[in-house]
């Protein structure tokens, strides 16, 4: 059997970086291939260069047995490759038929809308898509806009799928639909590329992973058989996937955090309180509450009522800025618009929430000096890599750009923290990074308030898990009385 | 009115950017961006049948011939370089604020109120009276564009354009009614009090105006870069999510942009009245408002380059009437001049994904 793709030897440097460095990768027909690597291992780099968006220094490209060189992301698409991007490419305000007919020369100069719509229904049976010819792209679910990017690859006729991380903003749910739609593609004999840090999704749906480390293939092997550890342990040199154990909550320390049928628009009212040397986590399908909660706690969100008590003092109706004077870190899920200037350099982001306080500044004045010195003193405890403090953010991987936020929010040495996804976007190596430095805060007396989609992370670091659903608890349980199949029941309950 | 709908876009794209002095910078651009529209220039001169090069010698003749020519320009740079300071912080924070032109007018009026009301002073007391008059109605009237703005989310561009409109038939009424001299013909003020005029430069014809102009763009390129406070507006103009989970008072912040920028450019209202014409006049200042914005773009919204700028432009104009009478290449070319200059500078910069 001749492979769909076969890449050989290609190399691509960005100055004294090697991003790729002598990488072999094969795809047959009818395989799915998990790429698995760290953040910045190359993965995205071999990607691009495959779909024409970036040149290989050195190396070939041969698809379907024709060289493939210096060619652009029209020419890839034309030979039969097609990219899904994490970030959809849809016009929200159009239906699924135009968004497919969008930039497709077979829609006509005048379009042929009725016929394509029909193809668009049949393809859509076909493969299980369930897609709406004539919904409005707007207005579906995440996971269903996904798909209408997999019926444009499908429909032009792609025979190799390259998906980027598809599954971080689905739901469970729309995760397991996923993976049969998959299961479909295979059966027709598309090559799959299927681009994940998630070891679960790997062993459930790829034939085979290749696994990339500083740029190099550091394992190829087939999924039957693989344990999870043995992946793990491939992609960052050793085994992360069991759960450091926490230790036993130490005797409930003072409330620090308190919350009296505490309500905001979007929230229903919520009584509970976080201890001193404790982590409440927060699971639950993404959209029912967990960011009305957080931004409340925060002060980004009016409360609309009840009573929030940080250390016994009332902070209902209190400013962010004087939440975060009384000792209140946050950690926001949108990094690139909230928790980061990504314009501006990582120590002004650095400095971000504390640009009236020394080392940052000094009376009326900044003190950039200093500012400079702290960061750098930030970037080495984090491990942040770039090239300097006045390195520009949006320059930076997603792994180091959260990082710089974990680092500003632990710094202050906080009270009480709220992390919503704080590990987004990391590998397993970095999450346990950040993971450790949650609970070391928390040995110190903290109270953390962990939310997140990933189950898997919640149950990871968590003296009591809560499950949101419907913009309320569902439930509450402690550790020590960890129940699966309850928090699975909490999850789909009143799940949206 | 032209230069505003370009500036939207163009000053979101620069928000939150340092000029950095790299032939590939922004720097860089700007001025390849200058020296194309110059060619552009010396080509359409050429085209209407004279000498492009004896042109622009006119120009730099008119521009900087002599003392009292250089004078001039520099007093013509003054209130661009004074309102596109303020312009530009407005941008920097994320206020895209239009009103230049009603404030310098506005500013005009109440330093000429605040002139007659010290008429009596002795000299100093009186200068300084009237330009802390003119600084504060030029504040005040951001004020409003500002409280309409925040308190019932009207979109500052539109909050701040119309008010200019307000403000110019404002200023027609106190003309024709307490600021007026009665019986002159035309819409102006009687001269101002002796002791409100501001000096000029010995052998010169500047009024010392565009040195506060100077000192007011550095004053403020620090603050924007070296103050929490600037800090804040930088952040705030890349991000307002950003701003708001930094913990920052958006509103309080905008009212600070605002307030800085409606009095300096009251402030360039008002040396124009006590320094140039010495009377306050009908369309004293019209288009001043609009060119400080382009000025403030063309400096790439940071205090410091807007300087060049304004030089560029004021010289421009000021030495665009020698052209005209020397070798009569009419002087509306300059105008020509200046809408290029911005497209080149909006293509160069603005390209760039």
């Amino acid at each position: 059997m001749s492979p769909l793709l076969q890449m050989r030897g290609i190399v691509r440097r960005f100055g004294d970086l090697c991003a790729n460095d002598n990488i072999d990768l094969d795809v047959q027909p009818g395989e799915i291939l998990g790429l698995l690597g760290e953040n910045g291992s190359g993965k995205s780099t071999l990607m691009k260069v495959l779909f024409g968006m970036l040149r290989a220094d050195s190396g070939s490209i041969a698809f379907k047995g024709k060289l493939l060189d210096g060619h652009t992301p029209a020419e890839a698409m034309a030979a039969g490759i097609a990219m899904i991007h994490q970030h959809f490419m849809l016009i929200d305000a159009m239906t699924v038929t135009e968004n497919v007919m969008l930039g497709w020369p077979e829609a006509g100069r005048v379009l042929r809308t009725k016929e394509i719509s029909s193809r668009v229904r049949e393809a859509s049976k076909r493969f299980g898509l369930y897609l709406d010819p004539d919904a409005q792209v707007g207005a579906l679910p995440l996971g269903r806009r996904q798909r209408v990017e997999i019926l444009k690859a499908i429909l032009r006729n792609a025979e190799l799928l390259i998906l980027d991380e598809p599954t971080s903003n689905l739901a469970p749910a729309e995760v397991a639909d996923l993976l049969v739609i998959l299961r479909r593609l295979r059966a027709e004999r598309k090559g799959i590329v299927f681009i994940t840090h998630k070891l679960p999704e790997v062993l459930d749906v790829c034939d085979n992973v290749v696994v990339l480390r500083l740029g190099r293939v550091v394992g190829r092997a087939p999924v039957a058989g693989a344990s999870r550890g043995q992946l793990a342990e491939m992609m960052i040199g050793r085994d992360v996937s069991a759960p450091r154990e926490v230790d036993a909550a130490k005797p409930p320390g003072q409330a620090r955090l308190a919350l009296r049928d505490f309500s905001a628009p979007g929230l229903l009212p919520l009584t509970f309180e976080v201890r001193a040397g404790e982590i409440l986590g927060v699971a639950g399908v993404d959209g029912n509450g967990q960011f009305e909660l957080v931004e409340s706690l925060s002060g980004l969100l009016p409360a609309r009522g009840g009573v929030l008590e940080l250390d016994g003092r009332d902070i209902t109706r209190s400013t962010v800025a004087a939440r975060m004077n009384l000792g209140l870190a946050y950690m926001p899920a949108d990094r690139g618009q909230k928790a980061l200037v990504k314009g501006m350099s990582i120590a002004e982001n650095v400095m971000l929430r504390d640009s009236r306080r020394p080392p940052y500044a000094r009376g009326p004045l900044l003190t950039p000096a200093r500012a400079a010195a702290k960061t750098r003193a930030l970037m080495a405890d984090y491990d942040i890599r770039a090239r300097g403090p006045d390195s520009i953010v949006a320059r930076l991987s997603g792994g180091n750009q959260q990082k710089i936020v974990v680092a500003r929010e632990l710094d202050r040495g906080p009270a009480v923290l709220i992390a919503h996804q704080a590990a987004w976007g990391l590998d397993p190596g970095a999450t346990r990074f950040v993971l450790d430095r949650m609970i070391a805060l928390r040995d110190r007396g903290a109270a953390i308030v962990y939310v997140s989609s990933e189950l898997e992370e919640v149950l990871a670091i968590s003296d009591r898990v809560a499950v949101m659903a419907g913009g309320g608890f569902a439930g509450v349980m402690p550790r020590s009385a960890l129940d699966m199949r309850q928090i699975g029941l909490w999850m789909a309950g009143r799940a949206a | 009115m032209s230069d505003a709908a370009p500036s939207l876009s163009f000053a979101t794209f620069l928000q939150g950017r340092r000029i950095r002095l790299t032939p590939g910078g922004l720097f860089g651009r700007i001025c390849v961006a200058l020296l194309l529209s110059m060619v552009c220039a010396a080509v359409l001169i050429g085209l209407s049948g004279h000498n492009p090069f004896a042109a622009f010698a006119a120009i730099a003749q008119g521009a900087m011939g002599s003392e009292h020519q250089i004078g001039a320009s520099l007093n013509r740079c003054t209130p661009y370089l004074l309102a596109g300071v303020g312009v530009a912080l407005c941008f920097r924070a994320g206020v895209i604020n239009i009103g230049a032109e009603g404030q310098i007018a506005i500013g005009g009026a109440g330093a000429a109120a605040a002139a007659f009301a010290f008429a009596d002073a002795p000299p100093i007391v009186a200068v300084v009276a009237a330009l802390l008059g003119g600084a504060l109605a030029g504040a005040a009237w951001a004020g409003i564009a500002t409280a309409i703005h925040l308190g019932r989310r009207v979109h500052e561009v539109l909050a701040t354009l119309l008010l200019n409109f307000v403000a110019l038939l404002l200023v027609q009424q106190l003309l024709a009614g307490p600021l007026g001299q009665f019986g002159a013909g035309f819409l102006q003020s009687p001269l101002m009090p002796r002791s409100a005029w501001l000096p000029r430069l010995a052998g010169f014809d500047a009024h010392p105006g565009f040195l506060i102009a100077i000192l007011a763009a550095a004053a403020f390129s620090f603050v924007l870069w070296r103050t929490p406070f600037g800090f804040a507006l930088r952040v705030a103009g890349s991000s307002r999510l950003a701003g708001a989970y930094a913990g920052f008072s958006l509103a309080r912040l905008t009212w600070g942009a605002m307030l800085i920028a409606g009095a300096l450019a009251g402030l360039a209202g008002g040396i124009e009245v006590l320094g140039v014409h010495r009377r306050l006049i009908e369309g004293f200042s019209l288009g001043f408002g609009f060119k400080a914005v382009t000025v403030a773009l063309l400096g790439a919204i940071e205090p410091l380059a807007v300087t060049p700028a304004a030089l560029f432009i004021g010289l421009l104009e000021s030495g665009s009437l020698a052209m005209q009478r020397q070798i009569g290449v009419p002087s509306a070319l300059i105008t020509v001049i200046e809408g290029l200059t911005m497209l080149f500078v909006l293509a160069a910069t603005a390209g760039r994904k």
